[in-house]
C-alpha cells in the first residue's frame, strides 16, 4: 500500500523544503537581445577571437531575453519587491481632484510587466498566444481573449480584468502576490492616456552574476570560539545561534554517539563489545580515536560509495523498455568503494569520472571510473535496434547525452545547466549556448563495454600496441616513410617466405563420415570434398569426421567450392548461391571427445555484417556469408587456441551448423589441416594475394606499401591477441565492439544548438565548452578541430578542478555535510542557483570549501573535522514551546541540536545481517542477483524477489553488493525509499508508510533474519533475560530497562524468541538513529 | 510539525496556489473527510477547482493499438492498397524498425454505430455499442516512433525515466480516498508488465507512496508482504496480535521519551493502517460476492476475456471501496501478444481486442448501471499508433503521428470525437491532441489546474504537463 497516506513528514525532496529563496532578478527577465549571443557559437578554430572578460561574457548571456517561464511556474512572491526598483508613485500623494500626470512607461509600466507577466507572455514563452513584449503584440495577441488591450478603455482591457482579479479562473498573475492598488492604478491610467509604449532598459550584465555560488571564493574570517566549540565549525554555526538567541544542545551520552557515528560512516551498529570498549576508553580523544578507527575501516567505502551511487544514478541494466543486464556495470562500484577507502584526492576523483581514460591513460582504474558517465539509464530501442537513419534514433542520442552532461554538471557544480536545453536558463545565467557546447564534450561517446586491464604492466602494452596500430591507421608522411624503410622491408620479406611455406602445409583431409541432420544427400568426390544434393531443407548441420595424420595440428581450413550443380554455380545452395555458417565447431578423439577452441578466424571474403568470425561466435544467431561473391569459391581458416598434437588416426569431427534458415547451406566443402604457425594461416584479403601474386620485384611502390602496411599491422594484431584477455567495464567509450546497430562514432559529432530542444531545428554549431557564467574559468575550451573526443572531456574534467571554481568546492563540501546532518549547509545538493535554497551558514560553506581544497581534498579529513564538532555531537532532542529554538528555528536549520535520522535501505538490510551475526564481509565483484531470473517475452527478463533463496550464496553480502535492476527494483529496499537510478538523487526520501511497516513486519527476508537471530541467541546464552538483554544490546545498543524485560519475557514466553526478534526489528528504536 | 486540521475548504483552495502547502492541507482534509464506511465521500473538492471526476479508470493497451484498424476508418486506403505510399509532401516517410512499405488498407470491415454514428471496426464489436457514452480523441499524437519514450510520454509525460506518472501525480495532489486500499492501482496483463515494466507506474521523484501498487490479479499473494511468509512458521494469528500490541506499547513509550517528532508518530499510527488493510485488502480481490450475471458479462467463463475481464471487474470493486486511480493493461511487453502488431494486422490484432471488447463494453454498462459513470472517468489510451503502409507486407509499424484514444465517464460530453488525421492516418492534422493536452484535461476533470501541480525537482519546478498543454474543452460536458 504504497499509497495510502501515513505521513512523509520529513520531506526529502528538494522542492519540499522550505526554501530560502530570493526572486530571479528582473534583469533576467527584462533584458534585450542585443545580438552577442553569436560570440559562444563561434568556432574557435575559425575565429580566434573570444571575449574573455567577464564584463563581456556577462553581456552574452543576459542579452539573450529569458522571458519565460517555461520547466514550470515561475515563482513570483513577494521577496521579489525587492528585485526591481518600485517606482510606483503613492497615489496618496496627489491631491483630489488634481489631473493626474502622464504615466511612465520606462520606469512606471514595464517594470510591473516584466517583473509579473513577461515570464509567460513574453518573446519565448506565450501562454495563451499572449505577448507583452511590444505594443503591437500586446495590442492583438492572445487567441480567444484577444484583444487584451485597447488603449483609452481600461475597463474593457482584460489585461486590467485580469490583473485585478475581476474574471474567475484568469486570476493574473496565476502565481505568487496580486499586483498591488499602486500598480493596478499605474496601468489603468496608463491605458487610459493611450498605452503608449516607451524605450525599454537595457538589465544591468552584472546584476546576474551576483549570486553567491558564482562569486570567487574567498576565506572568510572564523568568529571567535565561544565555550563549548571544538572546531572552527563550531564557531561559526554558534555564532549564527548567538545571534538569534538560541542556545546549542548538549553532547550526546556515548551509546549515542557510537551508535550514530557507527551507522554513519560504516552503515552498520557497533557491536556490543566496541560500545563496551569505547564506554570503558576514558581517554580525552576516546571519541575521536573511534572516529580515526572507523573511517580506516573498509566498510567506510562501502557505505560512502553508495551516497555516490544516488546522485550518479547507477544500475546494472539500461532502464527503458528494453531492460536489459549491463553484465559489467560493477567495476565501477567497485571502483567507488575503492576510491573512498583510498582517500583519493578529489581532484582525481572528479577527473577520472570525466575523463580518467586521457588524463590517466596508464591507470586502469581511471577508464573504469568512466562508468560514472555511463551509469545512467539508455534507451536501447532508440540507440540500437531501431533504424539508424531515423529522426527518433538523432532524439535518441541528443537525450543520451543530455542525461551524461546533467549527470557530470548536476554532481559537480551543483547547477541546473540541463534546464537550458530547450532556452536559455529562466533564473540562472546559463544561455542555451552553454548547454550545447557541453553537449558538444560528449558528443564522441556511446555506453559501452569498454576494455581495460586489471594489471598496470599489461594495460601500458595494451595501449602502446593500441597507439601503433591507431599510428599504422593513419595515412600519412611518417607512415609512408616507416613502412617503406629497409627494417620494415626486411621484415615483409622474411614474413612472405614463411607465408609460401606455411601455405604448402595443408593436409587435404579425407572424409571418414559424413552426415546431414536435414536429411542432404552428402557424396564425397575424388578431390576429397563433400558435395550436398537432394533434400535441401531450410536448416542444417553437417557432421563430418576424419583420421588425422600424426602431428601437430594449429589451423583447420574450410573450402566452400563453386560447383555447376549448385544454384547460380554455388557454393551455397541458396537460389542467389549464398551460404551461412552460423558456427564451425570442432572435436578431436572418439567417444570422449575434446572441444577444440578458435583463437581467430579469416576468410577470403566477408559479406556485409556477416564476418567470419560469426561463424566461432558461440552465438547460432550470426553466421558467415559470402554474398555477392557466388559463382566462386572461398576459403576460411580457424586458429586453434591451443595446437592439437595428433597421434596417426585421431579422429578430427567437423560440426558446420548453418542455422540461419531459408536454405543458406553449403553446396560443396573441403577440410583441411595445417601444423604450421597459425599466425601465418590467416588469410589475407584479396587485394594483398593480388600483390603476393605479383614477382617481387615487379611491385610498385604503393604496392610495396599496402604490402608492408598489411603485414605490419597482421603483426600488431597477433600481438594484441596474444595478450592476456582484458577487462570489461561498462562506461563512456568511443572505441568498442559494435552491437548490433550500436557503433562506435566515427568521431565527435557536429553539435548545432537546436530551437526550443528540437532535433529539426538545428541553429549554429556549438564547440565544447562549459559554462560562461564563471569569471575565473573560459567558457570555450579552445581546441583544434582534430582534437580526439577524449580530449574535450580531459578539458572539461580540468575546467571542473580549477582550484577557483567557485561551484564545485562548494558543491563537494555541501554534499558531505548533507550525508551527515541530513541537510546541506545549502538545503539543495545539486543546484546553487536562484531557484535552490540558499546556504544557512554562507561563511562557514565557503571556509570549507577552501579548508577542503586546500588541505588534501581529502573526504575522509572533512568527515573527521564534521564528525568531530561538537556540533555533530548535539543530542536530537526537541524543545519546549516556548524556547527560542521553537520559536525561530522548529525545522533546527541553524543546527542548534543533531538531526534524528531515519537508516536508509542499505543501513537497514546491511543491520539485520550485521546483528543476526550473518553479514558475509567478501567485497568487491559481480553482484549478487537477489532475485529468480527467468526470459521474459521480450529483452527484459521476467524477476521475482520473492523466489530468492535467503540461505543461498549471495544473500548476505552487504546491500552496495546487491544487483541493481532499474525498471525492476526490488520492492523491499524501494518501500525504504531505495532508489531505482532511473534519476539522479542527491537527496534521498525518507519516508514512512504503510508499505514499509508491512515490509518489515510480513517480508520473507525479515522472517528469515528473525529465525537467524533467535538462533543466534540461543547460542550464546541458554538464559532468556541474557538472551533478550544480548538482543537489545546487539540491535539497539543499549541494555533493556527492568520493565522491558519483564514485557519481553512475558511475550516471548508465549510466542518464542522467533516473534520477539520480530517486534525487535519493528522498533522505531530500531530504525531511527538519534 | 503537524500542520492544523481546522483548515476550512476556502483556505485549502487560497493555499492551494502555493503548491505544495495547498497539497499537505488537501491530504489532511481528505483524511478529516473519512466516515465509517472507510470511504470517503468528498473525493470532488478538487485541488484548484471543484472536480467533475473522483476516480479514475485507464484502460492501456500496450505496443500502440493501430487506429486505422479500429476506429480511424480510411477508405482511402482502400483505394491506394498495395501502392507507394506518398503523402504529397517532401517530407521523407520513414518508420522506426523498417523500410516503408506499400500503402496497406484494414483488412477488417468498418460500420457506423450509435446516434453520434461512430465508425468501428468489426473487430470490437461490444464496445460499438456503447459509443454513444464516448468522447474520441482522433487526433492524437506523440513525440516518438519508439515504444521507451513513448509509453514514458502517455504516462508521465516525459521521454525518459525518471518521472511521476499521471497517477502518482493524481495521488500526490488529492491523496487517498480510503485507508483500506492503495491510492494508484496498477493491474498489469498476466503475461507480463508491459513495456518500460514498473517505470511506466513510478513514482518518480514523488515520494514512493505515490506510485502504482501492482496487483496481480492471478497472484495467490496479490499484494506484496500483506501476509507474512508461508515459509515463517513461527508466526501465527496470536504472536502477530500480540507482537503488534507489543510493539505499539514499546514505540509509544519511545514516543513520549522523543517528543516533537512526527514521524515517529506516523510510524506508529502506520503500523495500525497495515493492520486494518490485511484485513480489508483481501476483500477486494474476492469475487464470490459477484453474480453468475455479472462474471458472465465481464467475460470471466470465457478463456480469452477472463483476464482483461478479471481486471476490469477487480478495477469497478477497486472503484467502488475508493482507490483513486485504477490502471488495467492490456498486453506485456515484447513483440507478440499485445499491441505492437510489426507481423500481421490480420492475425494479430483479432485476438488482443477479442480479449479486450467484451470486458471494457462491460464495464462501462456496469458502471453506468450502478451510477458509478457519474464520478468515475473511464480512459481508452495506448503509446501510439500504427503506420498506414505495411511492414513485411501484413503488419504495421510504430506511428507517433497519429493515433485514437477515448474517455467516458465524470465530466466527459458523451457521443463526440474531437481531432482528425489526414485521409491516410498517418499524421494528425485537425484538432491535434498530444499527450500533454490529454493530462490536462484529466487533471482538469480532477479539480486540478495542470500548470499549478508542480514539485521543485533538479531545479525546475516539474508538472506532469512540463511547459504544455490544454484542456480540451470539446470534450468536457
Amino acid at each position: 500500500m504504497k499509497s495510502a497516506y501515513v505521513g512523509n513528514l520529513e520531506k526529502g525532496t528538494q522542492g519540499n523544503r522550505v526554501r530560502l529563496m530570493d526572486a530571479p532578478p528582473a534583469s533576467v527577465y527584462a533584458a534585450v537581445q542585443k545580438g552577442k549571443a553569436e560570440m559562444l557559437t563561434q568556432n574557435p578554430s575559425r575565429s580566434r577571437r573570444r571575449s574573455s572578460g567577464a564584463l563581456a561574457r556577462a553581456r552574452a548571456w543576459t542579452s539573450l531575453a529569458c522571458l519565460m517561464a517555461s520547466c514550470g511556474n515561475q515563482p513570483i512572491n513577494a521577496q521579489d519587491q525587492t528585485a526591481i526598483p518600485t517606482v510606483s508613485e503613492p497615489a496618496s500623494s496627489l491631491s483630489a481632484g488634481e489631473p493626474r500626470p502622464q504615466v511612465d512607461f520606462t520606469r512606471q509600466i514595464w517594470p510591473i510587466f516584466s517583473k509579473n507577466c513577461l515570464a509567460c507572455h513574453g518573446s519565448e514563452n506565450q501562454e495563451s498566444g499572449f505577448r507583452l513584449d511590444s505594443r503591437e503584440l500586446a495590442l492583438t495577441s492572445g487567441e480567444e481573449h484577444a484583444p487584451n488591450l485597447i488603449p483609452g478603455k481600461s475597463a474593457a482591457s482584460n489585461l486590467l480584468r485580469f490583473a485585478s482579479h475581476e474574471v474567475e479562473g484568469l486570476e493574473m498573475p496565476p502565481d505568487g502576490e496580486p499586483l498591488s492598488a499602486e500598480q493596478l492604478d499605474l496601468l489603468r491610467r496608463w491605458i487610459d492616456q493611450g498605452a503608449e509604449w516607451g524605450e525599454v532598459p537595457e538589465a544591468d550584465p552584472g546584476e546576474a552574476l551576483n549570486w553567491w555560488s558564482l562569486k570567487p571564493l574567498v576565506s572568510p574570517p572564523v568568529p571567535a570560539h565561544s565555550p563549548g566549540c571544538r572546531n572552527e565549525l563550531d564557531a561559526f554555526v554558534r555564532s549564527k545561534l548567538a545571534a538569534l538567541g538560541i542556545a546549542p544542545s548538549p553532547e550526546a551520552d556515548r551509546r549515542t554517539l557510537i551508535r550514530r557515528v557507527s551507522f554513519d560512516l560504516i552503515g552498520l551498529p557497533p557491536t556490543p563489545e566496541e560500545i563496551a570498549a569505547f564506554l570503558a576508553d576514558t581517554s580525552d580523544n576516546a571519541y575521536e580515536q573511534l572516529v580515526t578507527r572507523l573511517l580506516a575501516s573498509p566498510r567506510y567505502g562501502e557505505r560512502w560509495a553508495r551516497h555516490w551511487m544516488d546522485a550518479a544514478h547507477f544500475a546494472e541494466t539500461h532502464g527503458h523498455d528494453q531492460d536489459r543486464i549491463r553484465e559489467h556495470a560493477w567495476p565501477y562500484r567497485d571502483y567507488l568503494i575503492a576510491a573512498f577507502n583510498e582517500d583519493k584526492p578529489y581532484t582525481r576523483f572528479v577527473q577520472e569520472q570525466v575523463a580518467g581514460d586521457a588524463l590517466f591513460p596508464d591507470e586502469p582504474q581511471a577508464t573504469v571510473a568512466l562508468g560514472f558517465l555511463a551509469a545512467g539509464p539508455w534507451d536501447e530501442s532508440s540507440l540500437r535496434d531501431i533504424r539508424e537513419d531515423t529522426i527518433d534514433r538523432q532524439i535518441g542520442r541528443y537525450l543520451d547525452r543530455d542525461n551524461m552532461l546533467t549527470n557530470v554538471m548536476s554532481n559537480f557544480t551543483s547547477s541546473t545547466v540541463q534546464c537550458a536545453r530547450c532556452h536559455n536558463h529562466k533564473f540562472d545565467p546559463i544561455p542555451q549556448t552553454d548547454y550545447y557546447a557541453l553537449q558538444a564534450v560528449f558528443s564522441g561517446v556511446e555506453r559501452a563495454n569498454r576494455t581495460f586491464d586489471v594489471d598496470p604492466n599489461i594495460h601500458r602494452q595494451r595501449l602502446t600496441l593500441q597507439t601503433k596500430k591507431r599510428r599504422l591507421e593513419n595515412d600519412n608522411l611518417a607512415r609512408r616513410e616507416v613502412l617503406l624503410s629497409p627494417s620494415v622491408a626486411a621484415e615483409v620479406a622474411v614474413w612472405e617466405q614463411e607465408l609460401t611455406a606455411a601455405r604448402a602445409a595443408w593436409t587435404i583431409l579425407a572424409p571418414a563420415s559424413v552426415g546431414s541432420a536435414g536429411g542432404a544427400t552428402l557424396t564425397p568426390l575424388a578431390d576429397h570434398s563433400v558435395l550436398a544434393s537432394g533434400t535441401a531443407a531450410d536448416q542444417d548441420t553437417y557432421t563430418l569426421t576424419f583420421a588425422l595424420p600424426a602431428g601437430k595440428v594449429t589451423a583447420i581450413r574450410l573450402e566452400t567450392l563453386a560447383d555447376e550443380s549448385l544454384p547460380l554455380d554455388g557454393p551455397g545452395r541458396q537460389d542467389n548461391g549464398n551460404l551461412h555458417l552460423s558456427e564451425l565447431e570442432a572435436f578431436s578423439g572418439e567417444g570422449e571427445q575434446s572441444r577444440l577452441e578458435f583463437a581467430r578466424a579469416t576468410a577470403d571474403f566477408d559479406q556485409t555484417d556477416w564476418e567470419v568470425s560469426k561463424a566461432i561466435d558461440g552465438s547460432p544467431q550470426t553466421a558467415w556469408g559470402i554474398y555477392p561473391q557466388v559463382g566462386r569459391s572461398h576459403v576460411a581458416s580457424f586458429e586453434l587456441k591451443q595446437p592439437l598434437t595428433a597421434s596417426a588416426g585421431t579422429t578430427l569431427t567437423v560440426v558446420l551448423k548453418q542455422l540461419h534458415g531459408g536454405r543458406h547451406l553449403i553446396g560443396r566443402v573441403r577440410i583441411a589441416v595445417s601444423s604450421a604457425p597459425g599466425a601465418l594461416l590467416v588469410l589475407p584479403p584479396e587485394r594483398i594475394e593480388a600483390i603476393l601474386a605479383v614477382p617481387q620485384n615487379q611491385r610498385s611502390p604503393e604496392q610495396q606499401l599496402e604490402l608492408a602496411l598489411y603485414q605490419q599491422q597482421s603483426k600488431l594484431a597477433g600481438e594484441l591477441a596474444a595478450l592476456p584477455p582484458p577487462s570489461y567495464v561498462y562506461a563512456a567509450a568511443s572505441d568498442f565492439v559494435p552491437d548490433g546497430g550500436l557503433k562506435p562514432p566515427p568521431g565527435p559529432r557536429p553539435i548545432h544548438v537546436l530551437k526550443r530542444g528540437d532535433i529539426r531545428q538545428p541553429m549554429d554549431e556549438v564547440f565544447p565548452g562549459a559554462l560562461s557564467c564563471i569569471a575565473e574559468l573560459p567558457a570555450r575550451f579552445e581546441l583544434p578541430e582534430t582534437t580526439s573526443e577524449a580530449q574535450r572531456r580531459a578539458a572539461l574534467a580540468r575546467w571542473l578542478t580549477n582550484p577557483n571554481h567557485p561551484l564545485v568546492w562548494r558543491s563537494i563540501v555541501n554534499r558531505v555535510w548533507h550525508w551527515h546532518f541530513g541537510r546541506g549547509i545549502a538545503a539543495t545538493p545539486n543546484d546553487f542557483g536562484r531557484m535552490g535554497g540558499l546556504p544557512t551558514h554562507p561563511e562557514l560553506l565557503d571556509w570549507l570549501a577552501i579548508w577542503f581544497r586546500d588541505h588534501g581534498q581529502s573526504l575522509k579529513q572533512l568527515h573527521y573535522l564534521i564528525v568531530t564538532s561538537a556540533t555533530y555531537r548535539q543530542t536530537t532532542a526537541n524543545r519546549q514551546a516556548n524556547d527560542p529554538a521553537t520559536t525561530q528555528d522548529v525545522d533546527n536549520q541553524f543546527l542548534w541540536r543533531m538531526n534524528r535520522s531515519r537508516l536508509d535501505a542499505e543501513s537497514i538490510r546491511d543491520a539485520l545481517l550485521a546483528v543476526t551475526g550473518q553479514l558475509d564481509l567478501r567485497m568487491g565483484g559481480p553482484s549478487d542477483r537477489q532475485f529468480d531470473l527467468q526470459p521474459g517475452s521480450h529483452v527484459t527478463p521476467i524477476i521475482d524477489y520473492g523466489k530468492f533463496d535467503l540461505a543461498g550464496p549471495g544473500a548476505n553480502r552487504r546491500s552496495i553488493y546487491r544487483f541493481l535492476f532499474r525498471t525492476l527494483p526490488d520492492p523491499f529496499m524501494e518501500s525504504l525509499d531505495c532508489p531505482a537510478g532511473d534519476t539522479i538523487t542527491p537527496v534521498r526520501e525518507n519516508s514512512v508508510t504503510v508499505q514499509q511497516a508491512l515490509a518489515l513486519w510480513n517480508d520473507a527476508l525479515v522472517a528469515r533474519r528473525c529465525e537467524q537471530f533467535a538462533a543466534r541467541l540461543r547460542g550464546i546464552s541458554p538464559s532468556r533475560s541474557e538472551q533478550i538483554a544480548i538482543a537489545l544490546e546487539l540491535a539497539l545498543g543499549r541494555p533493556p530497562t527492568a520493565e522491558e524485560l519483564t514485557e519481553l519475557t512475558a511475550y516471548s514466553e508465549v510466542h518464542g524468541l522467533e516473534n520477539l526478534c520480530r517486534v525487535i526489528f519493528n522498533l522505531n528504536e530500531f530504525v531511527f538513529i538519534n | 510539525m503537524d500542520p492544523p486540521l481546522s483548515f476550512t475548504r476556502r483556505d485549502l483552495l487560497a493555499n492551494a496556489s502555493g503548491g505544495l502547502c495547498g497539497i499537505a492541507f488537501a491530504h489532511v482534509l481528505a483524511r478529516e473527510g473519512l466516515g465509517s464506511s472507510g470511504r470517503r465521500d468528498d473525493g470532488l473538492v478538487g485541488l484548484h477547482h471543484p472536480a467533475k471526476a473522483k476516480q479514475v479508470i485507464q484502460l492501456f493497451m500496450n505496443g500502440g493499438a493501430s487506429q486505422m484498424d479500429l476506429f480511424d476508418y480510411k477508405p482511402e486506403l482502400e483505394k491506394l492498397h498495395g501502392q507507394k505510399f506518398d503523402p504529397g509532401t517532401s517530407e521523407r516517410v520513414e518508420a522506426a524498425t523498417s523500410e516503408a512499405g506499400a500503402v496497406l488498407a484494414s483488412p477488417f470491415k468498418f460500420q457506423q454505430h450509435g446516434e453520434s454514428g461512430r465508425w468501428v471496426s468489426d473487430q470490437l464489436p461490444h464496445l460499438a455499442k456503447q459509443v454513444d457514452k464516448l468522447a474520441f480523441l482522433m487526433g492524437m499524437t506523440s513525440r516518438t516512433n519508439v515504444h521507451g519514450p513513448a509509453s514514458f510520454l502517455m504516462n508521465t509525460g516525459f521521454l525518459f525515466p525518471g518521472f511521476p506518472s499521471m497517477g502518482a501525480w493524481i495521488s500526490y495532489a488529492l491523496g487517498n480516498l480510503t485507508d483500506n486500499l492503495p491510492t494508484f492501482v496498477v493491474l498489469p496483463d498476466s503475461r507480463g508488465l508491459p513495456y518500460n515494466q514498473r517505470g511506466n507506474f513510478s513514482a518518480g521523484f514523488l515520494p514512493v507512496m505515490h506510485q502504482g501498487t501492482i496487483v496481480r490479479a492471478n497472484a495467490l499473494q496479490p499484494l506484496p508482504d500483506l501476509a507474512p511468509p508461508v515459509s515463517a512458521e513461527f508466526i501465527s494469528a496470536e504472536s502477530t496480535r500480540d507482537g503488534l500490541s507489543l510493539l505499539e506499547k514499546f514505540n509509544t513509550r519511545h514516543l513520549t521519551a522523543h517528543p516533537g517528532d512526527s514521524r515517529l508518530t506516523a510510524r506508529v499510527r502506520a503500523y495500525e493502517l497495515a493492520a486494518k488493510l490485511q484485513v480489508s485488502a483481501p476483500q477486494v480481490f474476492d469475487l464470490s460476492d459477484e453474480t453468475a450475471a455479472t462474471r458472465a458479462r465481464y467475460g470471466l467463463d470465457n478463456p480469452v476475456t477472463e483476464d482483461f475481464g478479471r481486471r476490469c471487474l477487480l478495477a469497478r470493486r477497486m472503484v467502488e471501496r475508493g482507490v483513486r486511480f485504477v490502471q488495467v493493461w492490456s498486453g506485456a511487453n515484447g513483440p507478440t501478444g499485445n499491441w505492437d502488431n510489426h507481423a500481421s494486422i490480420i492475425k494479430e490484432l483479432p485476438p488482443i481486442a477479442a480479449s479486450i471488447d467484451q470486458p471494457m463494453a462491460a464495464l462501462l454498462e456496469d458502471l453506468q448501471q450502478r451510477g458509478m459513470l457519474d464520478e468515475t472517468l473511464v480512459l481508452w489510451n495506448t503509446e501510439f499508433g500504427r503506420m498506414p503502409f505495411s511492414q513485411s507486407s501484413e503488419g504495421r509499424d510504430h506511428n507517433g503521428g497519429a493515433f485514437s484514444g477515448w474517455m467516458a465517464g465524470a465530466g466527459v460530453k458523451p457521443g463526440v470525437a474531437f481531432g482528425q488525421t489526414d485521409p491516410w492516418g498517418w499524421r494528425a492534422v485537425e484538432n491535434i491532441t498530444t499527450t500533454y493536452d490529454f493530462h490536462a484535461t484529466v487533471l482538469h476533470l480532477l479539480g486540478i489546474d495542470h500548470q499549478r501541480l508542480t514539485v521543485r525537482h533538479d531545479g525546475a519546478d516539474r508538472r506532469l504537463t512540463d511547459v504544455h498543454g490544454q484542456v480540451i474543452r470539446e470534450v468536457l460536458s
